[in-house]
């Protein structure tokens, strides 16, 4: 009886418990502006960035800057921190005062709740004029009219080639469409054995920087319908991206490519196939051209925008933009000077210069661009005027994150090594798929 | 003193000794008592509760009905993936595993020299941390460099993608399940080094050949721990987890850059249902889903369980029975 | 078949004898180079990961099998490119006191279950079992969603906190070990003037010291290895991960420096290595019990 008893106690103490602490108060964002900060208090904030190694120390360093500007404010800053780990934290309550992602894929999953606060408010109380901000920046940092990050430094992304390759294989100028890409990796591979000692150019989805987004623009496939819906199935885009991924793909041996892929080395390492002339060409972000200036210096490569596809000529000289994003997670102990902090990287020229210089990265406050411009490498003017281009676009911004994109390239992987069935077919069901996905990320069940 | 209080005193006395032992009994179990309501019930009827909600911890659960259950049967792409894949490694691995702890166990138990040596070698890899054996193996088979693919090509072999391809990935797990059998394998030992000698020879006597003698007398004899043993490896193949997470995220490289997981690499065949549960509940935090997906966990590990248990009785015989 | 005890050493013809001698050398050979073989295989990838710690970087993405230069220093490297030392702080932190706990909840629960008679005994038993055979998934979402309401996810604390309260499988052993005690010794003690505690704590305690030293070192290394648990609960503070996280992280953080990480990979198998070896009897007995007792 006592044993029963206590069981009970336990049960009924666990009960009152979760229901007493049921829910955070109020999931919907108070516009309200965040306090302006008190520059007599001294505080430490916390910001948490994906950055590591060599990256991180040049943030540190663009931080000291912050904090040189603003003396009572220390920055602690914590790298190798991804989305799934800030969700987390917002979710436990233990958050940082700032976060940063890499991304932009997670923008829903971060203002629809109020994980992040509304920066709104904040924005016009300090005049800050968000079409400083290109337009696909606009609109990867926020959600339903809700801004609740702020852009800090853009990726665009293009082709890179072995200037040294291309003169062997008699090749003058970078592809500019499809075909003129396929037919110069099959030039450029050279096979050793039963692999290769060089591979011109892998589209192996899911391998470094191959991904269903970043060929979306060049292939002019767009992600959803104008009622919202997956456009996976309707596209042509999407069907000539699978298709040419495959030829390719069978061109090598789906095998002796994963063969190959697997020995080539980590994306982010000094041996990266492309730095170690293992791979000819490469689609890659701006930022390889400040790896490889600091890692394989001696390397002759040339950039370009990715090639279009073939008839869709008018597409070339754009390419897909994605960028960090930067914001303060709910129950931040200190929101003022975390919105120091996050503007300061994100509006003020200087450090988004020193940013943009250090990081290879592409500025995302136009002002900046000027001056980033005058002293770039050639290899990364491409880079500029890819962002700039009209043609320019990025991945919508929706409530399961990135759980649609990788939906998608989780059939591509299938059909690229000849497991995925009928192509129509595939794409339709993961047309439905992406339905049934943002539903139950609205808090549905099913459509 | 009359008899009848006499009677009293000692009916008291008892009742206080039993007093005394039920509060003993109660201190004794009290910390269990509470792990198993607030660690263990609470949470079974909770993640029911939860199952029929939409609920990521933001804002208070929102009821769903049976929505979760419909989008889990019908709609959801990944996860009969993950079902078959928990399903292939029950029908795989276990069998494996146990036929082969069984078989170097009796290969053991007929080493007359070095066998605590040898006993030490064969259990050393399942010391190793789940975490450091799945790393070094994942470092051995890379298809590209690894020594495994390395000394094959010495015999002109052209080694497989081991677990980098999507239908050797799960078959490389089972080698590395193989290779930290080691527990599995010191039970089965004992088990077999006690078997009764004297039943041994007089089957011996009576001109059955070692086929024979393992099945009618070995076999029998060691039914309880091959019993454990299947019981056992079901279970760890239904919350089969740590290997394939790291597995799939060393096999696939550190694309550090996206935050895009590898679960389920390559081409999901790895995405076995633990896995798949991780990521719905901490990586999309979809907890009511997640807590759906629980339930059908639970029943289908009570009904594997006790299946297994049931069927038992045919089969098993326990010491000092007989048939 | 008649019983009839022929002595063994008339008329086997030579030509069988010799063919059955023939037959058990080949079983023998046939044996031996199997335990050979099985030897090498669970034995040469603790070898290349040795090999392979002490390789520089540069070598270790290649196909080479053995270092040449030999770099040992990537052991000490190790702990400068991570902070080893405090994952394996947290590691033994989460370890210590959730065997600690363990013991202190389980040893007195498995008593009551074994020793002493009592209304409900078998109902506790079979909700001990139960709790024993479900996979560790089926419990874990609504007590994430408690430590988080108590916000004590992002340390270990959710890690250790449930093993004050008992621990099934550790019941489940000490209560078979306790069990074989014979109630004789118990019941001398009750003579005595002992009361349960007492008996418990003098009597069953010291008889039962390799079953208790067996759990004691099964929990700790089940901890020291748990993966999942701190996956879980401690991913987003860098500060609070084990040591298995670490690893598991390191390639990450590095890019794939694969000598440093293999290197990585034998410090943390060492100590359990180590452990082992000096305590090999009370392994061996220990997972001997959890199989035949089971």
């Amino acid at each position: 009886m006592t044993l029963r008893a206590t069981a009970a106690i336990g049960l009924v103490a666990s009960a009152i418990a979760i229901a007493g602490c049921g829910g955070s108060s109020s999931g919907s964002s108070s516009a309200e502006a965040i306090p302006k900060l008190n520059t007599a208090e001294k505080v430490t904030i916390n910001y948490w960035v994906p950055f590591t190694g060599s990256e991180l120390g040049l943030v540190r360093k663009v931080v000291t800057g912050f904090e040189k500007a603003n003396p009572n404010v220390k920055v602690n800053v914590v790298g190798n921190i991804n989305d799934e780990k800030i969700i987390a934290a917002a979710h436990s309550g233990n958050v940082p005062d700032a976060a940063l992602s890499f991304t932009a894929d997670n923008t829903a999953v971060f203002c629809k709740d109020g994980t992040f606060l509304n920066l709104g408010p904040t924005i016009s109380r300090e005049g800050i004029d968000v079409n400083n901000f290109p337009p696909s920046q606009r609109a990867y940092t926020e959600y339903k009219g809700n801004r609740c990050v702020l852009p800090a430094m853009a990726d665009t992304y293009g082709l890179y080639y072995n200037k040294a390759m291309f003169a062997k294989a008699g090749i003058t100028a970078p592809p500019k469409t499809i075909s003129e890409l396929t037919e110069d990796a099959k030039k450029l591979t050279v096979r050793s054995g039963n692999g290769f000692s060089v591979v011109g150019y892998t589209p192996y989805i899911g391998f470094y920087e191959n991904s269903a987004a970043h060929y979306g623009p060049t292939f002019g496939a767009k992600w959803q319908t104008s009622e919202g819906k997956s456009a996976i199935a309707s596209e042509p885009g999407w069907t000539e991206l699978a298709e040419w991924d495959k030829h390719l793909v069978d061109y090598y041996g789906s095998n002796a490519l994963v063969r190959f892929q697997a020995g080539a080395g980590e994306e982010f390492s000094g041996s990266n196939a492309f730095m170690t002339g293992k791979l000819a060409m490469n689609i890659d972000g701006e930022w390889r051209t400040a790896l490889i200036k600091s890692e394989a210096p001696k390397l002759q490569y040339g950039t370009a925008p990715l090639p279009a596809a073939d008839g869709k000529s008018e597409l070339y000289g754009g390419g897909y933009t994605t960028g960090n994003i930067t914001g303060i997670p709910k129950g931040a102990k200190h929101p003022a000077a975390a919105w120091k902090l996050i503007s300061y990287l994100a509006t003020n020229t200087q450090a988004e210069v020193e940013l943009a210089n250090d990081l290879g990265n592409v500025p995302t406050w136009i002002p900046a661009r000027e001056q980033v411009q005058r002293t770039a490498s050639p290899q990364f003017q491409t880079f500029l005027s890819v962002f700039h281009n009209p043609h320019t676009t990025t991945t919508p911004v929706v409530p399961s994150g990135e759980a649609s994109q990788k939906t998608f390239e989780n059939y591509l992987e299938k059909y690229q090594t000849g497991n995925g069935g009928e192509l129509k077919k595939g794409l339709e069901g993961v047309a439905s798929q992406i339905n049934a996905l943002e539903a139950q990320a609205t808090g549905g069940g099913v459509p | 003193m009359s008899a009848a209080v006499a009677a009293d005193t000692r009916a008291r006395a008892r009742t206080r000794a039993q007093w005394r032992r039920r509060r003993t009994v109660a201190l004794l179990m009290a910390p269990w008592a509470i792990g198993f309501s607030v660690f263990f019930a609470y949470p079974l009827l909770a993640s029911f509760y939860y199952s029929f909600t939409h609920y990521d911890l933001l804002s208070p659960p929102t009821w769903l009905g049976l929505a979760n259950y419909e989008y889990l049967f019908k709609t959801d792409p990944q996860l009969w993936t993950a079902v078959k894949n928990t399903l292939w490694l029950i029908a795989v691995m276990v069998p494996a595993q146990v036929l082969f702890a069984m078989g170097v166990a009796l290969l053991l138990s007929r080493a007359r020299r070095g066998a605590g040596a040898l006993r030490t070698i064969f259990y050393l890899p399942a010391l190793a941390p789940i975490v450091a054996a799945t790393l070094g193996f994942a470092y051995l088979f890379n298809p590209a460099n690894g020594p495994v693919n390395t000394i094959l090509s010495w015999f002109g072999i052209e080694g497989p993608l081991w677990l980098n391809g999507a239908s050797t990935a799960k078959p490389t797990l089972v080698l590395l399940g193989l290779w930290s059998v080691g527990n599995l394998l010191i039970i089965f030992l004992a088990a077999v080094l006690d078997v009764p000698t004297t039943l041994l020879e007089s089957a011996e006597l009576d001109g059955a050949g070692a086929f024979r003698r393992f099945f009618h007398v070995t076999l029998p004899s060691i039914s309880p721990v091959l019993l454990f043993a299947i019981v056992i490896g079901v279970i760890d193949a239904l919350q089969y987890f740590t290997q394939a997470y790291v597995a799939a995220g060393v096999a696939q490289g550190g694309q550090a850059g996206e935050s895009a997981k590898a679960l389920g690499y390559p081409e999901g065949a790895t995405l076995f249902y633990p896995i798949y549960l991780y990521e719905q509940a901490f990586g999309r935090f979809n907890m009511g889903y997640a807590s759906a997906m629980t339930v059908v966990m639970l029943i289908v590990a009570l009904a594997l369980t006790g299946l297994i248990l049931r069927n038992s009785r045919r089969w098993v015989y326990y010491q000092g029975e007989t048939r | 078949m008649a019983a009839t005890a022929t002595a063994p050493s008339v008329a086997r013809p030579r030509s069988i004898r010799s063919r059955q001698t023939r037959r058990s050398l080949l079983m023998s050979i046939a044996e031996h180079s199997l335990l050979i073989v099985l030897v090498v295989c669970f034995l040469a990838p603790f070898v290349f990961i040795l090999l392979t710690a002490m390789m520089t970087n540069h070598q270790a993405l290649s196909s080479d099998l053995w270092p040449s230069p030999f770099v040992p220093s990537n052991f000490v490297k190790v702990f400068e490119e991570a902070p080893i030392a405090s994952y394996a702080l947290n590691s033994f932190t989460y370890a210590s006191l959730a065997t600690v706990g363990l013991l202190l909840s389980s040893i007195p629960a498995a008593y009551a279950l074994a020793v002493l008679k009592w209304r409900g005994r078998g109902v506790v038993m079979v909700c001990v079992l139960v709790a024993m055979m479900l996979p560790e998934q089926v419990t874990i979402i609504p007590v994430y969603v408690l430590f988080s309401k108590l916000h004590l996810v992002g340390s270990v604390a959710p890690l250790i906190i449930p093993n004050w309260f008992g621990d099934a499988f550790s019941i489940f052993l000490l209560r078979q070990f306790f069990l074989t005690i014979p109630s004789e010794y118990g019941d001398a003690a009750r003579v005595d003037g002992c009361g349960e505690l007492r008996v418990l704590t003098s009597v069953y305690l010291r008889l039962a010291k390799p079953a208790i030293a067996a759990v004691a070192l099964f929990s700790f290394f089940y901890c020291w290895n748990d993966f999942f648990g701190p996956l879980i609960y401690t991913s987003e503070n860098p500060a609070n991960w084990t040591l298995s996280i670490g690893l598991s992280q390191f390639r990450a953080l590095h890019q794939v420096e694969w000598n440093l990480t293999m290197a990585a990979t034998l410090l943390f198998m060492a100590p359990v290595m180590a452990v082992f070896f000096a305590a090999q009897k009370v392994f061996i007995e220990g997972v001997t019990l959890t199989g035949v007792k089971g």
